[in-house]
């Protein structure tokens, strides 16, 4: 029958719709309205996290004990990074857990992973946690969603599982660690993350081709001095002197380039390789305190900073402003450039088999800071764990047992034999570590308090960061030449976002709304 | 009783009887609805109500903060930020020569196919041709990514061997937004071809045979026989790859990630970072429902298209 005949019965095709057009606002303004009322209810209703640090006889943030999760079976899903191969060791190490638990507390426990790259990742689980959801039991998060991950309560206080089980509160090697995996606000004591991988900025060196003596003899006669050759001539050295270094092996007419930097516009590549520069010459990207931008992002060491930057292109192959960590493994691995700036937790990658005994890694060349003196503040890299919020007490429960068996002495040794790196101050310490791998002096060093600084763990993190990359990713393709304007922009936005979030009372400049990069 | 009136009677009695047949007449086609309209209210009308409710509020999932009604403020914004006129002014130009392209080279490609069912051989370059089509966006956007890649793609290499020199095809201001253009009329020519041949397949054989017999040009045979009847099909076909081309995301986002800079950043990826990077439910709903207008715009168009169609089809006297 048709709609036409349907009419002629009484019903109209305009009825018909108009009758599901009301079916569907009615739907639709009782379900914002019940969303409104959802997100207007208290977060982190979880029933563990609720409980707090209550040491009450059977609290699941103190994790099991001999009785209460005897002939049990708990299924973990944990969500890690793809691509990212620290965050990945937990899972290949997942059955030792699974007899751990079995053997000290007697339940089953099977442990499963849900991955996304990097930038995706927080997309994925995000939602999940919005919806109150345990998708994801727990998570290994970038250290910037810290924020957003406590703030609307989807994360346990880190605090709270600590008050119960101090035998997992390691005494950090350094602030660093504490300051970068842990702590949201910035510069409160209000712990949220467990340090899993720490990470920090260093250079890899073709070492075979320092020790060669024909290059050391051109180098000699070009520059009049010896080409360095040792980590202990590296460590202090600034980037004007490492600039000469790169230039004598840039050679583009053989296809082999002196350096490659990360400058992709995919997540926080191109920031995390220019916040050095900025960092280390007296710059800083905001008051964490007052939430102030403006002023400060755009300064005028900022724009020389910026610009440095971008000079170092001169060095670098085609298509460098879209170079990301998997380029330049690529690049270094397959002989394409004689260093790369590069995350120092990738060595494993920077150093296959065939490069073993070749390669020598650095920390970040230094800059002159503000006392005229070489300075280095290299961005933090590395991720922590964290606990989903709503997790049931027998979830929550094996959850903390993963972390107390993660932070055991011997787990801890075969994360280490698998490539990860250690953050305690006993571990870092340990002797030998330095000697253990050849990115481990590099990345003890650029540990140091005072060496290395992460960036905003703000909620708006994402929406900040996004602004960010796309400016600064176009001054380093060409789209915007005016490395001011595109820090004004950059300022402009953020500090708009923030003062929208309301989370400063410091207003974005007039007119920052038709505010463009030029 | 003559046959009118036989008729009559019957028509008659027709009539008299429907009265009987009136609640089964009712209730029979809104119970055939019944399933497609809860399914459409469920999927489809409650969404769009619920994104267009969000619109108008301040909300995001990073929050403790409660949803709070803003008015219009969300479209202020976007009217207000000149990136998002950027956007559309990139989507509307990509839109417009990815369908141009795909419309002129996959006409050109399905007129010589035309024809050649006994040619040796059509169903396999058939197949080939369509092949970019069946190809999902997420696997075209990670070979051209490497295909283009200037230290390891293999167009590159070519590139150095006949003209000397290499192309940063995804990061130079001038060629990333050709490149990504390119592997969209590269993927989607095929669908045109496929078009081209069903609209060129509804062209009558006896027409086409009285235009040979009258001995007109092709461009004459062109405009007065085959155009009169191909061109619905290929309207048809022109504006499913313009809806299509207007939320290009997926090819983007995976080959530039919108960049370099912003030269690539086609609204539809704009609106995934707002609603997913962000979470900002609120302005990314209000850029959604914009978004929405547009694409309603389209099917406006193509609605009234098909409407033409049914009126020159429609019996006439």
């Amino acid at each position: 029958m048709s709609i036409k005949k349907l009419g002629s019965t009484s019903l109209t095709r305009r009825q018909l719709l108009r009758s599901a057009a009301a079916a569907g606002v009615g739907i639709s303004a009782s379900g914002l309205l019940a969303a409104c009322g959802g997100a207007a209810a208290p977060a982190g209703g979880g029933s563990a996290s609720d409980a707090g640090a209550d040491a009450g006889a059977d609290n699941p943030l103190a994790g099991s004990n001999e009785t209460n999760m005897q002939g049990k079976t708990v299924a973990l899903t944990i969500g890690v990074i793809a691509g990212w191969p620290p965050s990945q060791i937990p899972i290949d190490l997942a059955p030792d857990f699974a007899a751990w638990a079995k053997e000290k507390f007697g339940y089953d426990v099977t442990i499963s992973k849900s991955e996304a790259p990097f930038a995706a990742l927080f997309q994925k689980v995000a939602p999940t946690l919005a919806a109150k959801s345990t998708e994801f039991n727990m998570f290994i998060s970038d250290s910037q969603w810290l924020g957003a991950l406590a703030e609307p309560g989807w994360i346990v206080k880190a605090d709270d599982i600590y008050a119960l089980n101090p035998e997992i509160d390691l005494e950090p090697y350094s602030d660093l660690v504490r300051n970068t995996y842990q702590i949201y606000p910035d510069g409160s004591d209000n712990r949220w993350g467990f340090p899993q991988m720490p990470d920090d900025q260093g250079v890899y060196l073709r070492l075979d081709m320092l020790e060669d003596p024909e290059e050391q003899a051109a180098f000699e006669a070009k520059y009049g001095k010896p080409l360095p050759t040792t980590y202990e001539e590296y460590e202090n050295m600034t980037m004007d002197e490492f600039e000469e270094v790169v230039a004598h092996f840039h050679r583009p007419d053989e296809e082999f380039y002196g350096t490659a930097i990360m400058q992709s516009k995919e997540y926080d590549f191109f920031s995390c390789a220019w916040h050095p520069y900025a960092y280390s010459t007296g710059g800083a990207i905001w008051d964490p305190e007052t939430q102030q931008i403006w002023d400060i992002l755009n300064s005028d060491n900022n724009v020389k900073a910026l610009e440095e930057f971008k000079r170092w292109q001169q060095y670098q192959g085609p298509g460098s402003a879209d170079y990301g960590i998997g380029d330049m493994i690529d690049l270094f691995t397959q002989g394409k450039v004689f260093s790369a700036f590069q995350w120092l937790a990738v060595g494993l990658f920077m150093i296959p088999d065939e490069l073993k005994g070749k390669v020598l890694a650095i920390p970040h060349p230094k800059f002159i800071g503000p006392d005229g003196n070489p300075n280095i503040i290299g961005a933090m890299g590395g991720q922590p764990w964290v606990v989903n919020a709503f997790n049931d007490d027998d979830q929550m429960r094996a959850c903390v047992d993963l972390l107390k068996w993660w932070y055991t002495d011997e787990t801890q040794a075969k994360f280490l034999e698998r490539g990860g790196l250690p953050w305690s101050k006993a571990a870092v310490e340990a002797p030998g570590f330095e000697e253990s791998t050849p990115y481990a002096r590099a990345f003890k060093y650029m540990l140091s308090d005072g060496n290395s600084q992460d960036f905003w763990h703000h909620p708006k993190y994402a929406e900040m960061l996004a602004v960010q990359q796309e400016a600064f990713n176009g001054y380093a393709t060409g789209q915007y030449t005016d490395a001011k304007a595109v820090l004004d922009f950059i300022a402009a936005k953020q500090q708009a976002i923030l003062f929208d979030a309301g989370t400063t009372d410091i207003a974005p400049p007039e007119g920052y709304e038709s505010m463009q990069p030029a | 009783m003559s046959i009118i009136e036989e008729h009559e009677i019957a028509l008659t009695q027709t009539t008299a009887a429907q009265p009987k047949m009136r609640t089964s007449d009712k209730l029979f086609p809104i119970a055939l609805l019944t399933p497609v309209l809860l399914f459409f209210i469920i999927l489809n009308v409650v969404p769009t109500l619920w994104m267009l409710g969000l619109s108008f509020y301040k909300f995001t999932l990073m929050s403790l903060d409660p949803p709070k009604f803003i008015g219009l403020d969300n479209y202020i914004r976007i009217y207000n930020d000149p990136s998002f006129w950027h956007g559309f002014g990139r989507t509307f130009r990509f839109m417009v020569l990815a369908v141009a392209f795909e419309t002129v080279l996959g006409g050109a490609i399905g007129f010589l196919f035309w024809g050649s069912a006994n040619m040796p051989g059509r169903r396999v370059a058939l197949t080939m041709l369509f092949a970019p089509m069946i190809i999902t966006p997420v696997a075209s956007g990670l070979f051209y990514r490497l295909i283009y890649d200037p230290t390891f793609g293999v167009a590159n290499y070519l590139l150095e061997n006949v003209i000397g020199y290499k192309i940063d095809f995804l990061t130079n201001v001038r060629w990333a937004f050709p490149a990504v253009l390119f592997v969209d009329i590269w993927m989607w020519t095929p669908f045109m071809i496929l078009m081209t041949l069903a609209a060129l397949g509804s062209v009558p054989k006896a027409e086409m045979e009285a235009a040979e017999v009258d001995r007109l040009s092709w461009p004459q045979r062109f405009r007065y026989v085959i155009l009169p009847h191909a061109k619905f099909i290929l309207m048809l076909g022109i504006l499913l790859r313009t809806i299509d081309a207007f939320k290009t995301m997926d090819l983007v986002f995976l080959m530039t990630n919108g960049g370099p800079g912003s030269i690539t950043e086609l609204i539809a990826v704009a609106l995934y970072r707002y609603a997913f990077a962000s979470l900002n439910i609120g302005f990314s709903s209000a850029l959604a429902v914009l978004l929405l207008i547009v694409a309603i715009a389209f099917t406006s168009v193509y609605l009234y298209i098909l409407n033409l169609r049914r009126s020159s089809e429609a019996p006439t006297g």
